[in-house]
C-alpha cells in the first residue's frame, strides 16, 4: 500500500466515530488514445481517486465518495457519511462490516503494463492505421493501459489491498459494406502481440467481401467466445441468489436441478493466471473457487452477504468466469449440421422478459453462412429473440478455449436452433 | 479562479493553437430503497479540471483533481505531450474547429428548492411511505424507489476569451413494483426520466397515487395475456414510450460524430449520412424533430457546451425530411458546415467531450386531437404506456421495443390488458408510419440521464417529448 493510502485509512480510522464503517479507496491511472477513420480523435491521460465511506451507527446507514485527499475533503467524508447515517431510517437489511479474513495473495500489475509509454502506444495506433491503408479501409479504436490500486478497511478488522493493470486495444475496420471488429485486454502488456492481432482482424475482413441478403430462420450457429461472452453477461446478471429466491428470474426453484444442458459448466477459477481478478469485492466478498453450474445442474448462485446471512449460507461473487470446451475445430464443427452461421458477436443486447431469461439483440461484425462443411459467404445481420439456459440444451458442439477480454475463459460453441426474428439492411 | 489563467497561459506558451479549461464539480446524492430497506443512501463529490489543447489538427486532454500551481502547469504539458503524439498519428488528416466567437456568461438552472438542501428524513420518509404502501398489495413482491439528486458546477475558459460560470441541477425519482403471480413476474414503474428543476416537481408529482397505479397496474399486467402472434398492427404510442424510442432512432443517428464514424468501434456509426441531408424522408409529413438546448427545464439545457457554443434550436427533422445533425466545433466542418449546434458535453471532469443528443422532441400535431378520439378512430392496434425492452442495430435501422404497459385496441376502445408485447420496425419505416399526433394539450416531456457513448464510456442526459402519436402497420406481437 502506497504512503497516500495509508495516510488516508489512518485519517478515517482516527476519526471516524460511528459504530462500524467500510472504507474503499481506488487510485486509477489511464491513458487513453481512441482512433478513428484512420486518424486520433481524442487523446485522454491522468489520474483518478476514488475513496467511499460507508458507516453505520446502529443499523443506520449513509455513506459518501469523493476523489479528493486533504484534511479538509476527509472530514467532509466522515462528517457527510455520519450525518446521512444519524438522519437515515434503520435499514433492516443491515449487515456488519467485513470481518478480518485470509484471501489469495495477489501478483501486482505486469512491469511491461506499468512501463508501457504513451509514444509506444501511439505508435500502436500508427500501425493498426497503416495495416488499414493499406487494404484502403478505415480502422476505428481504441488504444488503452491503466494501473490500478484497491485498499478495502473495515472497523471489523478487514485489511486487504491489491494492484492490478491491463492494457487494450481494438480495432474496428471498414470498406463499403464490409465492417469487422477485433480486441483484446491483456493483464501483462508483455502478452500482446500487434501482429497477431491484425494477422486475426485481416483475416476476419477478408473473409467478409459481399456481404448477401438471408433472411431471419432458426438455424445452427457458431458462436465464436466473444459472442458468447456478450449473452453470457446477461444470464449472468440473472444469476442472482436472493432475487431467484424471490420468484423474480428463471433460476427460481431451480437450484440442485438440472436446468441447463448436460454439455454446460461455469466456474469462477483463480487457477488461470491469465485472467485477472480482484481477490475481494468492496463489501469484503472473498474471491474463491467455486462451481455455479456442473453438467447442466444449476450448483450455486452469487448471494449477496444480507442474502446469505438469512438463509446460512456463505456470500458469494462472479468473478474470472470459465466454461470447459471441447476439442472440435470450426472445420469440425460446420460439418456436424448441414448449415449455420458463424457469429462474430453480438450487440444491444436487452431483456426482453426477465422472468423467462428471454434477450433480443443484433448481431455485429461479420455473419458468415456455410453449408455443407464450408464457407459459403458473409450474410447481413440479424436479430434474434433467445434465452441463454434454454440455447445450452441444443450444445452440439464444442470448441477449444480462448481467454476474452483477460476475465473470461470460454470455448466456441455449435448451438441448434439459435432463434433469429428479423434482419437489418447491411 | 485563477487556474483559468494559469493554464490558458500555459498552453499558449506551449505553442496550443486553441485550449481550454473546465474546473467541474459533481455533487450527487442516491437514495435507494427497496422493500423498506435502504440499500444506499450516499452523498458523491467529483471534484477537478480538465484541459484540452489543439495543436497540428490533433486533440490532447490531461486531466487532474489536484487544486495547485504545480499539477495545473503540469496536466498543460501532459495535455500537449497527447496533442502532439495524436498529431503525429494523424499525418495531415487532423481535425479542424468551427469558428466560434468568444463569450462571457453565467447560467444557472432555474429551481424553487434545490433538491440537495433538503433534509434527508423528508426525502426517506416520503420514500418508505411509498414504498410502504406498495407492499401492501398483496402479490407486490418487490418496491423500489430510486431518488437521483445532482448538481454541476463548471468553470469554462478558453483561449477565444470565454469565460463561463454554468450551475445546472437535475433529479429523478424513480418508483417500481414487481408483482409475481403463478410463475410469472412483471413490473410496472413510474420514471419520468429526470428533469432540471428543483424538489417542488417531486412535490408536485402525487407520488403516493402515482405509486398507487402502478402498484395495481403491476398486478394487472402479471395476471394479463400476451397478444399472441406478431402481425403487422396499429400503435399508440404515450410520450414517455415515443422518448426512448426517439432517442434511439432519431437522436443517436443524428449524432454527428456517429454520421462520420468516429464510434464506429463501440456505440456503432449512422445510417443517416451527409448526402441524405435536406432530401432523405426520414418520416411522414407530420415528423417534426427539434434539436433544442434552450428547452425549459430540459436536462441538456445549459447555456453553453463544453466547446463554449450556446445553446440552440434548430430542426433535426423537417416536414419528415432529414434537414441537420446534433455537432460540435470538431464535428461541423468536416460536412462543411461553419457553425457547431453546440452539442459537446462530457459526464465528468476527467472525460474528454463528446458529441451529444441535445434535447430533442416531436413536435406535437397541429390539428386538435385527443387522446381519446385517437384511440377511437383505431381499430385494432396496441397502446403502449412507458419505456421496456430496447434494442437497435448499430447503423441505427433495425431496432425492437418493448413497453411498461399495454392494452389492446379494438374497434375504437381499449378491450383489455396485454403483457410481453413487442414491436420490430426499422428506419424510415417507422417514422413514415405515422399518420396521427396529439395536440400541444398532451405534449410531455421525459429525460433521459444515463445515455451511454463513447471510449472511455461517459453517461449524458437530454430531455426527449412528443404526444401520443399512431404508427400504422407494424408487427407487433408476442416475445419468442
Amino acid at each position: 500500500m502506497n504512503s497516500k493510502l495509508k495516510k488516508i485509512v489512518q485519517y478515517v480510522e482516527k476519526n471516524c466515530q460511528a459504530d462500524d464503517f467500510t472504507l474503499n479507496i481506488f487510485l486509477e491511472d489511464s491513458h487513453e488514445t481512441r482512433f478513428a477513420q484512420n486518424a486520433v480523435t481524442q487523446h485522454i491521460a491522468g489520474a483518478n481517486l476514488s475513496i467511499s465511506l460507508e458507516v453505520a451507527f446502529d443499523n443506520k446507514t449513509g455513506s459518501c465518495e469523493v476523489n479528493q485527499d486533504s484534511p479538509e475533503t476527509l472530514a467532509y467524508l466522515i462528517k457527510t457519511a455520519e450525518d446521512m447515517a444519524k438522519l437515515n431510517q434503520p435499514d433492516p437489511e443491515y449487515v456488519a462490516s467485513a470481518a478480518k479474513q485470509k484471501f489469495t495473495s495477489y501478483e501486482s500489475a505486469a512491469a511491461a503494463t506499468k512501463e508501457l509509454s504513451p509514444e509506444r502506444m501511439i505508435e500502436i495506433v500508427k500501425d493498426s492505421i497503416r495495416n488499414a491503408e493499406k487494404q484502403e479501409a478505415k480502422v476505428s479504436g481504441m488504444t488503452e493501459k491503466h494501473l490500478y490500486e484497491h485498499f478495502l478497511a473495515t472497523k471489523n478488522g478487514f485489511r486487504g489491498s491489491y494492484e492490478s493493470g491491463s492494457f487494450g486495444h481494438s480495432m474496428t475496420i471498414i470498406k463499403a459494406d464490409v465492417e469487422t471488429k477485433i480486441s483484446c485486454t491483456h493483464k501483462d502488456f508483455a502478452s500482446f502481440k500487434l501482429k497477431d492481432e491484425l494477422k486475426k482482424l485481416n483475416a476476419q475482413f477478408s473473409g467478409l467481401s459481399s456481404p448477401q441478403n438471408f433472411d431471419a430462420q432458426k438455424i445452427a450457429v457458431i458462436l465464436r467466445p466473444e459472442a458468447l461472452m456478450e449473452l453470457l453477461w446477461f444470464m449472468c446478471w440473472m444469476m442472482n441468489r436472493r432475487e431467484s429466491d424471490e420468484g423474480l428470474t428463471p433460476f427460481s426453484d431451480q437450484l440442485g436441478k438440472r436446468f441447463f444442458g448436460k454439455d454446460f459448466s461455469m466456474y469462477s477459477t483463480l487457477k488461470n493466471n491469465e485472467l485477472s481478478c480482484a481477490p475481494f469485492s468492496g463489501d469484503g466478498i472473498i474471491s474463491e473457487d467455486r462451481t455455479w453450474i456442473e453438467k447442466g445442474k444449476l450448483v450455486n448462485m452469487p448471494c449477496n452477504c444480507f442474502w446469505a446471512q438469512k438463509i446460512g449460507e456463505k456470500p458469494s461473487r462472479l468473478f474470472n468466469i470459465y466454461i470447459p470446451g471441447g476439442k472440435s475445430s470450426e472445420a469440425e464443427m460446420m460439418k456436424k449440421v448441414p448449415k449455420g452461421l458463424i457469429i462474430n458477436r453480438f450487440w444491444y443486447i436487452r431483456t426482453v422478459d426477465m422472468k423467462k431469461g428471454e434477450l433480443t439483440g443484433m448481431t455485429r461484425d461479420g455473419v458468415l453462412y456455410f453449408e455443407n462443411g464450408k464457407i459459403k459467404h458473409a450474410v447481413n445481420n440479424l436479430r434474434f429473440n433467445e434465452i441463454p439456459h434454454d440455447m445450452t440444451k441444443r450444445i452440439l458442439a464444442l470448441g477449444t478455449n480462448q481467454v476474452v477480454e483477460s476475465y473470461l475463459d470460454l470455448p466456441t460453441m455449435l448451438i441448434d436452433g439459435f432463434n433469429f426474428v428479423d434482419k437489418t439492411s447491411f | 479562479m485563477k487556474y483559468l489563467d494559469l493554464a490558458l497561459n500555459s498552453a499558449e506558451k506551449l505553442g496550443a493553437e486553441y485550449a481550454d479549461i473546465r474546473i467541474h464539480k459533481t455533487t450527487a446524492q442516491r437514495i435507494y430503497l427497496r422493500n423498506l430497506s435502504l440499500k444506499n443512501t450516499s452523498n458523491q463529490v467529483v471534484d477537478g479540471y480538465g484541459i484540452r489543447i489543439f495543436k497540428n489538427g490533433a486533440w490532447g486532454f490531461a486531466h487532474s483533481n489536484v487544486y495547485s500551481d504545480a499539477a495545473v502547469l503540469a496536466t498543460v504539458k501532459k495535455a500537449m505531450q497527447t496533442a502532439e503524439l495524436s498529431a503525429s498519428a494523424n499525418k495531415g488528416r487532423g481535425l479542424r474547429l468551427a469558428p466560434e466567437r468568444s463569450y462571457i456568461a453565467e447560467y444557472e438552472t432555474p429551481l424553487c428548492i434545490d433538491p440537495l438542501s433538503v433534509s434527508l428524513k423528508e426525502k426517506v420518509d416520503l420514500m418508505m411511505e411509498v414504498n410502504r404502501m406498495m407492499l401492501n398489495y398483496e402479490g407486490i413482491r418487490q418496491a423500489v424507489f430510486f431518488l437521483l439528486m445532482q448538481k454541476d458546477e463548471k468553470l469554462f475558459a478558453s483561449t477565444l476569451g470565454t469565460r463561463l460560470d454554468i450551475k445546472t441541477s437535475f433529479i429523478d425519482p424513480m418508483v417500481i413494483a414487481t408483482a409475481v403471480h403463478e410463475g410469472d413476474s412483471q413490473s410496472r414503474t413510474f420514471d419520468e426520466g429526470g428533469r432540471a428543476t428543483g424538489w417542488e416537481w417531486v412535490l408536485d408529482l402525487e407520488l403516493m397515487e402515482k405509486a398507487k397505479q402502478i402498484a395495481e397496474e403491476a398486478l394487472i399486467k402479471v395476471k394479463a395475456d400476451p397478444l399472441g402472434p406478431e402481425q403487422r398492427r396499429s400503435l399508440i404510442l404515450d410520450p414517455n414510450h415515443l422518448g426512448l424510442t426517439m432517442h434511439e432512432s432519431v437522436g443517436h443517428p443524428t449524432e454527428l460524430d456517429r454520421v462520420l464514424g468516429w464510434e464506429a468501434d463501440y456505440a456503432g456509426i449512422s445510417f443517416a449520412t451527409p448526402e441524405k441531408l435536406k432530401n432523405y424522408r426520414y418520416g411522414s409529413e407530420l415528423i417534426n424533430f427539434m434539436g433544442d438546448n434552450t428547452l425549459d427545464e430540459g436536462l441538456a439545457t445549459a447555456g453553453f457546451d463544453d466547446d463554449g457554443v450556446p445553446g440552440q434550436k434548430w430542426h433535426i427533422v423537417k416536414d419528415g425530411i432529414l434537414n441537420e445533425y446534433g455537432s460540435t466545433r470538431d464535428t461541423a466542418l468536416e460536412i462543411g458546415l461553419n457553425y457547431s449546434r453546440g452539442c459537446n458535453r462530457a459526464t465528468y471532469y476527467y472525460n474528454q467531450p463528446i458529441n451529444r443528443i441535445p434535447n430533442l422532441y416531436l413536435m406535437p400535431g397541429t390539428k386538435a386531437l385527443t387522446p381519446a378520439e385517437l384511440i377511437a378512430d383505431t381499430e385494432d392496434g396496441v397502446y403502449i404506456q412507458g419505456r421496456g425492452s430496447f434494442s437497435i442495430d448499430q447503423h441505427r435501422v433495425n431496432f425492437q421495443f418493448g413497453g411498461d404497459f399495454f392494452w389492446e385496441i379494438k374497434n375504437g376502445k381499449l378491450i383489455r390488458p396485454l403483457k410481453k408485447v413487442l414491436y420490430k420496425s426499422c428506419n424510415p419505416e417507422f417514422w413514415n408510419s405515422c399518420d396521427a399526433i396529439c395536440d400541444e394539450r398532451f405534449w410531455r416531456p421525459f429525460g433521459v440521464v444515463n445515455c451511454g457513448k463513447g471510449q472511455p464510456s461517459q453517461t449524458a442526459r437530454m430531455t426527449h417529448g412528443s404526444a401520443p402519436a399512431r404508427f400504422r402497420n407494424i408487427r407487433v406481437g408476442g416475445s419468442q
